[in-house]
């Protein structure tokens, strides 16, 4: 297959990656003065912006800190790199007024009953983070551990893969912040006013060339 | 098994017939703010006393003593580090001079001494989250938040020399991995000399506090019989009286180069053995700590870190043997049995907080469910050592 | 009190139950498994010895073990590359064995036992009597090992769950692939999403010279 770069260690001159990115993505300018998108897919109303705002700002988790990464969890919220700061300081011991969990730590097949258990007894909406190598695929116990159930996802939907053994309380935030871009780009359930409806019928959909 | 007698009098049976009403049981599941980690207490009660606790485990059971079959010697020390993760570290020191004992090798000096503080820098910053959690356990928010504020400090200097920040797999059989960095040895006693301002904070603030010393003193009392018995070691056994530690009594490596004391409970605040005193053991520990640190730095010699005459795989002669070491919780105790070939052939991790927590079973039964939470955090139990 | 004087007390005491005295790294005496209560017992309440904490208490499964000292013993199965547990029909043999560690406060001495037993009559007779912290490794030792103790007042299994099949540290054990409903197998390595072969960059023209 030809491909369309030129192998070599150094990018060309006047390569840059997030142009190139750019390039491909071809949107109607007037569309967009109308409504706002966020991605191509999805057009948020105000009421869905300001409900997601307002649960984005303030994930609760509910504590489930199982091994290692929950002494990094602890440390996360914890004055150095609060996460209080980002509304998510409210750590929820009962799962029934919690909206996230995240699963920090091995993941056995004893436990596994249990996490699913606390995971019907969240309301919705709800995420589940997986944070730390134990919980995105088994970690260093995948060869040879007949009681950990490799990855967490196995198990619960999970929205957001943090890798690490512990991941820093830094990376941690980080999965946080995905976290809640992932929220802000949520299609909500309210009407869309008509004039809304109709132009979204009119965006063509576009599929770059050479993505795969 | 031996009875259980209630402690304060308050015998089930002895009860008039119309009081006697079903024994409750709850569930202290294993997902629980205040167990640190997933431990499973199925608590009877009646009412709000105690009648019987049974703990379940293996919440957290990872297969560690498999996979030590079917890896090499050194590629096994990343597992030792997430048996205590509070104290890597140690449990790092404990299996390196397991396996150097059933190996012909010497440590060479400096990687003596720079195990000897990095395992006592380690012993401090576990014992400040036992501090910490004990104060949560109890309502008490502040001292936990001051608890981690050090122990970010001291998870600094262990960046700095090992890349990690909680498990560090830096011991090596044979010495130690990285040589330190410039400016290690001021850090260390610029961290020392904080340290010991800031223990005395904790002290006013937390241990000394009349609320505190109200819900521990003569709570869960262990006598030293019952932890001869039960296999309890370390902070427990010392809370009960017992000035034994693995340092002084049964030494290895460098330790007996070095003066400091060994703190016991002295049942200031009640009766010997109560939670109190063993909270305490641990903030003593820690000044003790604070003493070792500053001689071995003192003292520290230049040269390898490495001992020269261990090649890349290695492989250890045909042999058992059990050696224990003193790690924050307590006696973590490998017992190794070998081959000769380049992997272990079985690895058995005696683990103090697995004794530690049987303890319960004796103690539990008389208390009220919340002196129940204080024993639990008392005894200082980490659940990626007993379930390994 | 050195350890051959120890041998001797027990063989003393116990006779023929008292096997042979193993002055490696280690010392200890090998005991008959019928005796061994009687040993803990001796151990613990003879005044010269005096042995009041049992240290460590854990089960072996010598299946495979290599005598020469080479290295050779036979290798655990595990989960390959695709996630699937590993297949083997081979059948373990050789004795299990217990292994007592023992330390005296008051003297300050340490010595060990040592028992076998065959692999299809596995019983030894339980020590909790003596030591009471036996109680909860030998749960272990049945548990991960499958040697069952006589006299134990709760035999039954305490890191896994209670309907777990199978002996997970001997050394034909193959590994579960789900255990009531629950996955333990792992995914296929080689078809990671986020591998770098996956990735195909768009199509850009090549520049001359």
């Amino acid at each position: 297959m030809k491909k369309g770069y030129v192998e070599s260690t150094t990018p060309p001159e006047g390569y840059d990656p997030q142009r190139e990115q750019m390039l491909d993505f071809k949107v109607n300018e007037d569309l967009l003065e109308l409504c706002e998108t966020d991605s191509k897919n999805f057009i948020l109303t105000t009421v869905d912006e300001l409900f997601n705002w307002a649960r984005l700002s303030s994930v609760w988790p509910v504590t489930f800190g199982l091994a290692c990464c929950a002494i990094e969890m602890m440390a996360a919220s914890a004055t150095r790199y609060d996460i209080d700061r980002f509304g998510a300081g409210a750590f929820r011991a009962t799962p029934r007024q919690a909206d996230l969990m995240i699963v920090s730590g091995t993941v056995t097949a004893k436990m596994a009953s249990r996490l699913t258990r606390i995971y019907d007894q969240m309301p919705e909406p709800k995420w589940v983070v997986a944070m730390g190598s134990c919980a995105i695929g088994g970690g260093p116990y995948f060869k040879y551990g007949y009681h950990v159930v490799k990855g967490v996802d196995f198990l619960v939907p999970v929205d957001v893969f943090i890798p690490g053994c512990p991941p820093r309380p830094e990376v941690l935030l980080d999965g946080l912040m995905r976290l809640q871009d992932i929220i802000r780009g949520r299609k909500g359930k309210f009407k869309q006013p008509k004039w809304v409806a109709d132009y979204v019928s009119k965006i063509p959909d576009v599929k770059p060339e050479g993505r795969r | 098994m031996s009875d259980t007698t209630l402690t304060n009098g308050w015998e089930y049976q002895d009860k008039p017939r119309e009081m006697q009403s079903e024994l409750l049981e709850i569930n202290m599941g294993p997902q629980h703010p205040a167990t640190h980690g997933v431990l499973r207490l199925l608590i009877k009660t009646d009412g709000e006393i105690v009648h019987t606790v049974t703990p379940y485990l293996g919440y957290l059971h990872r297969c560690a003593e498999k996979i030590a079959e079917g890896c090499d010697w050194r590629q096994w020390m990343v597992y030792t580090d997430r048996f205590d993760y509070l104290a890597p570290m140690n449990m790092n020191f404990g299996y390196a001079v397991a396996v150097e004992n059933m190996l012909d090798v010497t440590v060479p000096e400096r990687a003596e001494y720079i195990r000897v503080i990095c395992a006592e820098l380690q012993r401090i910053a576990s014992h400040l989250i036992a501090i910490g959690t004990f104060g949560l356990d109890m309502g008490a928010w502040t001292p936990l938040l001051y608890c981690f504020r050090e122990r970010e400090e001291i998870l600094n200097i262990f960046e700095r020399l090992s890349g990690g920040r909680m498990l560090y797999n830096y011991f090596d059989i044979g010495g130690v991995r990285f040589d330190t960095y410039d400016g290690f040895e001021d850090e260390v006693l610029h961290m020392v000399n904080v340290m010991e301002q800031k223990l005395d904070e904790y002290n006013t603030l937390l241990s000394y506090n009349k609320i505190f010393i109200e819900r521990l003193a003569d709570v869960a009392v262990i006598d030293t019989a019952t932890c001869y018995e039960y296999g309890c070691t370390g902070p427990v056994l010392r809370g009960s009286g017992t000035p034994f530690d693995c340092r002084k009594d049964d030494p290895y490596s460098i330790y007996d180069r070095f003066e400091f004391d060994v703190p016991y409970g002295m049942g200031e605040q009640g009766s010997v053995g109560d939670c109190w005193d063993r909270y305490m053991v641990r903030v003593r520990e820690c000044f003790e700590s604070c003493r070792i640190i500053r001689q071995a730095v003192a003292d520290l010699p230049g040269g390898d870190i490495m001992s020269p005459d261990l090649k890349k795989l290695v492989k250890v002669p045909q042999g058992s043997l059990y050696t224990r070491t003193e790690s924050s919780k307590g006696e973590i105790g490998f017992h190794i049995i070998a081959d000769g070939g380049s992997k272990p052939f079985r690895n058995k991790v005696r683990s103090p907080s697995y004794s530690n927590l049987h303890v319960i079973e004796k103690v539990g039964p008389g208390m009220m469910v919340s002196d129940l939470v204080a024993t639990i955090g008392s005894l200082d139990i980490v659940l990626g050592e007993i379930d390994r | 009190m050195e350890a051959t004087a120890i041998h001797a007390l027990l063989v003393e005491k116990l006779g023929d139950a008292a096997l042979e005295y193993v002055d490696a790294l280690e010392k200890g005496t090998i005991v008959a498994p019928d005796k061994i209560a009687e040993a803990a017992t001796i151990l613990r309440d003879d005044p010269a010895l005096h042995f009041e904490q049992l240290m460590c208490l854990s089960g072996v499964d010598w299946d495979g073990y290599d005598d020469s000292g080479k290295g050779k013993s036979v290798q655990i199965l595990g989960y390959d590359e695709l996630g699937k547990p590993e297949q083997s029909d081979r059948v373990g043999e050789g004795d299990l064995g217990v292994f007592y560690a023992c330390y005296s406060h008051r003297h300050g001495h340490k010595y060990s036992l040592f028992t076998r037993v065959p692999r299809d009559v596995a019983s030894v007779p339980t020590v909790s009597g003596v030591w009471p912290t036996a109680a909860w490794h030998e749960r272990e030792a049945w548990d991960l090992v499958g040697i069952s103790f006589k006299g134990h007042p709760d035999l039954r299994r305490i890191l896994l769950e209670d309907g777990w099949e199978g002996h997970p540290l001997r050394k034909d054990y193959v590994m579960p692939s789900q255990w009531q409903g629950v996955p333990l197998e792992g995914q296929d390595y080689a078809k990671n999403p986020f591998s770098e072969d996956d990735v195909v960059l768009p199509e850009r023209p090549v520049e001359e010279g």
